[in-house]
C-alpha cells in the first residue's frame, strides 16, 4: 500500500488506528524527534475550470512533525492544530520507510478500515442523493 | 506652523483595551469555541475565505474574540498567518474529483448526475425560527439520530463530470489545453498592473464578500449588461495532498494527504455577440469563474462576473478597472486604509484650519 493510500485511511478512518500503531512501535524501537510539532501553512495550489490555468487558492494550516525510527526518517503532516495526531503518522511513516516487520501485519488492518471509512462515504452520498431533485415535466 | 511631538494615552489605552473585554463578558455569558465552530458554519466560511486561511478552529478563536465581527476577525487571522512559516505547497486541487455536497445548473435541468440541493437556506421562507429560542441538545441530538439512517448508494459523488465540459463536448465553447505556468503568489510580492490571470482569481477569492458581491453586481445591473447564467455550482470536498518534501519528483503514489477543504465553485456562462465574416451576428460563449472557501455562493457567483469582467480590457465598465477592483475588494487593504482615518490627523487638520482662518 502506498503512502497516498495510507495516509488518506490513517486521517479519514478512527484516529484510534494511527494511536495504537505508533504504540506498537515505541515498545519496540527508539523514537527519536527531529522536528517537533510545529504549525505552518500549506498553500493550495488549484487548476480553474475556465481556461485550465493554475493559481492559488489560499493556505491551510497544517500541523508537522519529523522523527526518526531504525534509521529511517518519517514525516507527519496532517491538516489544523494536530501536534498528537501528526507524531503518530510521522513514527508509521518511518516505521515504513524503515520496512520493520510490523508494518506487514498492519496492512490488513488498514485494509478493514478503508472499507468502513467506504461504508459511512455511501451512507453519507445516499443522505445527500435524498436532495437530488426529479424534475416532472408539466402538461401546457 | 511646526510639528509638535506629543506622547501620552498609555494608560487610556489599557483602560480602553479592558473596557472591550468588559463588552464581551458583561453578559456573563461565555461563548464555546466549539459551539460555534458547530453553530456559526457561515461566520466561519465567510471568515476564512477572506481570511484566505482555511482553518474552522482558528477562525471560531477569531470570531470569539472579535465579537462577531468579520472584519476584525479576518485581519486577527491575517496577521496570525504572517507568524507562521509556509512549509508545502499542494499538488493541483481537483475539483473535478471531490466530493460533492451540492451541485446545481441554472443552464441545464438535466444534468448528467442531476441536480443536487445539497443543504442550502436558498429553499426556506426566511421566517424567523422562533422555536430556535427553547432549542435544547437533548432536541438536536433526537434530530440526528433520527436524520442518520443505514441506506447506501453506489452513485458515487466524487465522479460527477463537469457541467462545463458537456458545452465542450459540443464544440460551444473555447477548447484550452492544460497550462501549467507556475502561478504569481500576491502573499509574497506587491501588485503590479497588469496583473495575471493567477493574480487576480487569489485577489478575488481572499475579496471581501460583500465588496465582491457589490462590485460584480454593479456590473450585472447598474453598468452593464453581462448577465451570465450559472452553468454549474457545487460545493465539494477537495482533498489536499502534499508531495514529499525530500523528493519532489517522485510519484503521486507517495504523496501526503493532509485532510479535506470544502469549497464552493462556479463557472459562469457569458454571451458574447460577434460580427461574422458575412455580417451576420454569432453568439458566442465564455466562463466566468468563481471560487472560494466554505460554502460561500454569492460571493463565488459575483467573483464569476468580475473574472470576466476584468478580462474586458477596452470596457468602459469600472468594474473592467482592474486597479479599482482588486484594491478595493481587499478585507485588510479596505478597511485598514478607512481605519487609519481615526488616526491621530491633528497636525494636518490644524493645517487646513489655519488656511480656513487666513481667508476669513
Amino acid at each position: 500500500m502506498n503512502r497516498r493510500k495510507r495516509t488518506e485511511i490513517l486521517i479519514r478512518g478512527d484516529r484510534a488506528l494511527s494511536e495504537a500503531f505508533r504504540q506498537e512501535i515505541e515498545a519496540l524501537y527508539e523514537v527519536t524527534t527531529i522536528e517537533e510539532a510545529e504549525n505552518g501553512l500549506a498553500m493550495v495550489k488549484m487548476r480553474e475550470t475556465a481556461q485550465k490555468s493554475l493559481f492559488y487558492l489560499g493556505e491551510v494550516l497544517i500541523t508537522e512533525v519529523k522523527v526518526q525510527v531504525g534509521g529511517k526518517m518519517g514525516i507527519g503532516i496532517i491538516q489544523g492544530d494536530e501536534p498528537e495526531w501528526a507524531y503518530d503518522l510521522a513514527v508509521i511513516d518511518a516505521a515504513y520507510n524503515a520496512n520493520l516487520i510490523q508494518t506487514g501485519k498492519w496492512n490488513q488492518q488498514l485494509l478493514d478500515e478503508a472499507r468502513k471509512i467506504e461504508t459511512a462515504k455511501k451512507q453519507k452520498h445516499a443522505q445527500i442523493l435524498k436532495t437530488k431533485v426529479n424534475f416532472d415535466v408539466m402538461d401546457t | 506652523m511646526g510639528y509638535v511631538a506629543v506622547k501620552g494615552g498609555t494608560q487610556a489605552i489599557e483602560a480602553s483595551i479592558e473596557r472591550l473585554k468588559f463588552e464581551r463578558l458583561k453578559g456573563q455569558e461565555v461563548l464555546d469555541v466549539e459551539a460555534i465552530k458547530s453553530g456559526m458554519r457561515g461566520l466561519i466560511d465567510q471568515v476564512m475565505s477572506e481570511a484566505s486561511l482555511y482553518d474552522v478552529g482558528l477562525a471560531a478563536i477569531a470570531i470569539k474574540q472579535a465579537e462577531g465581527s468579520a472584519e476584525e476577525a479576518v485581519f486577527l487571522l491575517r496577521a496570525f498567518r504572517s507568524t507562521l512559516p509556509r512549509k508545502h505547497v499542494t499538488r493541483v486541487a481537483d475539483s473535478a474529483t471531490a466530493e460533492v455536497e451540492r451541485r446545481i445548473s441554472a443552464s441545464f435541468k438535466d444534468v448528467p448526475g442531476g441536480q443536487i440541493l445539497g443543504a442550502s437556506t436558498d429553499y426556506t421562507q426566511r421566517l424567523i425560527d422562533f422555536g430556535l429560542l427553547s432549542e435544547t441538545k437533548a432536541d438536536a441530538l433526537n434530530f440526528l439520530s433520527n436524520y442518520r439512517s443505514e441506506d447506501s448508494t453506489s452513485t458515487d459523488l466524487g465522479a460527477l463530470p463537469k457541467v462545463v465540459d458537456y458545452l465542450r463536448e459540443e464544440g460551444l465553447l473555447v477548447l484550452f489545453e492544460d497550462d501549467d505556468q507556475e502561478p504569481d503568489d500576491v502573499t509574497k510580492m506587491n501588485l503590479e498592473f497588469p496583473t495575471s490571470r493567477s493574480t487576480r482569481l487569489q485577489m478575488l477569492t481572499r475579496g471581501q464578500t460583500g465588496a465582491v458581491i457589490s462590485l460584480g453586481y454593479s456590473a450585472l445591473r447598474t453598468y452593464g449588461a453581462a448577465h451570465p447564467t450559472v452553468g454549474e455550482l457545487r460545493i465539494a470536498n477537495i482533498p489536499l495532498y502534499i508531495h514529499h518534501p525530500l523528493f519532489e519528483a517522485c510519484d503521486e503514489g507517495e504523496d501526503y494527504y493532509i485532510g479535506d477543504i470544502k469549497v464552493t465553485e462556479v463557472e459562469s456562462f457569458i454571451t458574447t455577440e460577434q460580427k461574422n465574416q458575412l455580417g451576420k451576428t454569432d453568439i458566442q460563449f465564455s466562463i466566468g469563474y468563481g471560487v472560494a472557501f466554505g460554502q460561500n455562493e454569492t460571493k463565488a457567483i459575483a467573483m464569476s462576473i468580475l473574472d470576466k469582467a476584468l478580462q474586458m480590457k477596452d470596457s468602459p465598465l469600472p468594474v473592467s478597472n482592474e486597479e479599482f477592483v482588486l484594491y478595493s475588494i481587499d478585507t485588510v487593504e479596505s478597511t485598514g486604509f478607512i481605519s487609519h482615518l481615526k488616526l491621530p490627523h491633528y497636525v494636518t487638520f490644524q493645517s487646513k484650519l489655519d488656511s480656513a482662518r487666513k481667508k476669513v
